[in-house]
């Protein structure tokens, strides 16, 4: 059952092309791996989609409901939400707080602040909830990403680069974290990965971007012999691997 | 929020018993009246500036609202300054609305810069419309006697009770918005608007309320102010530097985004002004605000984090004793 669908999707700065005519579906508790060069527009997709960017043209669907130029809270509220690239948690807050602050979006006060420690044991950061945000190391920072994000009950989660300073440990305990959600809620999962063993691993299927256009579609071992692909990703080290 | 009801009702206590001790005609219930109104001014500011970081410079704007609407309305139709107090709010909290639709996406110095120039304009409009406002000629309160029912009195004590009452709703409503759900969602804007909004914040509705309530409170104590004064012109209700710039230093002397902050920033910057043009301004021109800007900078550096920051020091002192 087709839960997101994205159609024609399109975002311009100016004369600069970041998105051109993206359309893809996606059903209820896939994990898709969303992959391209750097600048390929994956970040903007993820904004887009989320509605931190307007697009310039094409539509957004989530259950059925048009998204595209919903503000973000609308689009969380719809059950969408996305993690940031850098880390983006309210740092002069402890990181129970940050977590808290989402899971109000579902929940009163006393209500929230249990589900918050609950998100934070998932992504075992338990340990160090009323720590300051700022004060966390960076794999901490993204995991809080993570748990803020569930703590807004998605059901569609954007996941950009939560994996980047991982250690492939670490790295394994999220994708299991990330696979046990999908197995008890039926989330669905898009993730932006540099990590290739890591998207290559969790993915079950792998959509390709660059220059901003949607170039390969379709199960990870084919993707990864399409010509395109190959060529957007030639003489970089993702090739090899690839 | 328990503890902060507490706060506010022991600060009102010693205050009302300290105003007790004081001569009620003299210039030290005087001072006293004039810190307790900067106190609500700093207060009413740092609902939306210190919770939310929408650093404004234009709340002279709500406060010369608040002054002139009682005022004009008790001028011309005898109407009671208590019932022209909450017209004055209402009207304020519609300017803020109004305001917020082009400011409301601005940031940081852009904010800062439309604040200053809306509180500029109704300077302008307020000198420009005589028949309204008295223009520059500026507008007075007729003296009927000492009453309650007018809030007008002859001396100065009179008026520390409505003063205090004021700053006691303002600093529960405060504490009402800087603890729970609303609590939560200033301090996410303050730190990250577009995270905020990812986790479900409707950013620009909780900005607007905080905007509309901050600029009802300002506009209660410009009422105050007007009663307090029985005359004011645009240049005094709309000043850059005596109403909008001293709503935000009282505030960050003391503390930005503390309940306690406004009270010690009010006190410390009173006080200071008052003791420098008693003693240094018939010395050389311009002795009395250089010491106060110099003594200003020095707070700001020593304790950049509003000197509010040296309660949970000195607490901590103590306990190690």
């Amino acid at each position: 059952m087709t839960q997101l669908r994205v159609s024609g999707l399109s975002v311009r700065f100016g004369g600069l092309s970041a998105l051109s005519d993206v359309s893809f579906a996606v059903d209820a508790g896939e994990i898709i791996g969303l992959i391209g060069p750097n600048g390929a527009g994956k970040t903007t997709l993820f904004s887009t989609l989320v509605g931190l960017q307007k697009p310039t043209a094409g539509q957004v669907f989530l259950d059925g409901r048009r998204l595209d130029g919903a503000r973000p809270h609308v689009v969380a509220k719809a059950g969408m939400t996305k993690t940031f690239q850098n880390t983006a948690l309210f740092p002069d807050m402890t990181l129970v707080e940050n977590v808290t602050t989402a899971a109000l979006l579902r929940h009163p006060l006393h209500e929230a602040q249990r589900v918050a420690h609950e998100c934070l044991e998932r992504v075992g950061l338990g340990n160090v909830a009323n720590a300051q945000a700022d004060d966390l190391t960076f794999p901490q920072k993204a995991l809080g990403e993570v748990a803020r994000a569930l703590a807004t009950r998605p059901r569609v989660l954007l996941l950009d680069e939560v994996m980047a300073a991982l250690t492939p440990l670490e790295m394994d305990s999220v994708m299991a974290t990330l696979r046990d959600l999908r197995a008890t809620t039926n989330l669905t999962l898009i993730v932006v990965e540099h990590h290739m063993r890591a998207i290559m691993k969790l993915s079950e299927r792998l959509l390709v971007l660059n220059f901003g256009r949607l170039i390969a579609d379709g199960e990870p071992s084919k993707v990864a012999r399409d010509e395109q692909v190959i060529k957007a990703y030639l003489g970089s080290e993702h090739a090899q691997v690839a | 929020m328990k503890r902060s009801i507490i706060s506010i009702a022991a600060l009102a206590l010693a205050l009302l018993v300290f105003g007790e001790m004081l001569n009620p005609t003299g210039y030290a219930i005087r001072v006293l009246c004039l810190v307790v109104l900067a106190a609500c001014l700093g207060q009413s500011w740092n609902i939306v500036g210190g919770l939310a970081n929408q650093i404004s410079l234009g709340h002279a704007a709500f406060f010369g609202i608040g002054a002139y609407t009682s005022t004009i309305l008790q001028v011309r139709w005898g109407l009671s300054p208590w019932l022209g107090m909450p017209m004055g709010m209402l009207l304020a909290a519609l300017m803020a609305l109004l305001l917020s639709i082009p400011t409301m996406r601005l940031k940081g110095p852009y904010f800062a810069l439309a604040t200053l120039a809306f509180g500029e304009a109704c300077r302008i409009v307020a000198t420009s419309w005589p028949s309204m406002t008295g223009g520059p000629q500026g507008i007075s309160i007729p003296f009927l006697g000492n009453s309650w029912a007018m809030l007008q009195f002859r001396g100065a004590g009179s008026y520390l009770p409505v003063l205090v009452g004021l700053l006691s709703v303002t600093s529960i409503v405060f504490a009402l918005m800087s603890s729970g759900r609303m609590g939560y969602y200033l301090r996410a804007i303050r730190e990250n608007e577009d995270a905020a909004e990812m986790a479900g914040v409707n950013t620009l509705k909780v900005k607007l309320i905080g905007s509309m309530v901050s600029a009802a409170l300002t506009a209660a104590a410009g009422v105050l102010f007007a009663q307090f004064t029985f005359f004011f012109d645009p240049d005094s209700v709309f000043s850059v530097a005596g109403i909008s710039i001293r709503a935000a230093l009282i505030a960050i002397v003391g503390g930005v985004g503390t309940l306690t902050g406004p009270v010690i920033g009010a006190l410390v910057v009173v006080l200071i002004e008052e003791v420098l043009s008693a003693y240094l301004s018939n010395r050389a021109a311009g002795v009395a605000p250089f010491t106060f800007g110099v003594v200003l900078i020095l707070i700001v550096l020593l304790r950049p984090r509003g000197l509010a920051s040296i309660l949970p020091a000195l607490r901590g002192v103590g306990a190690k004793q």
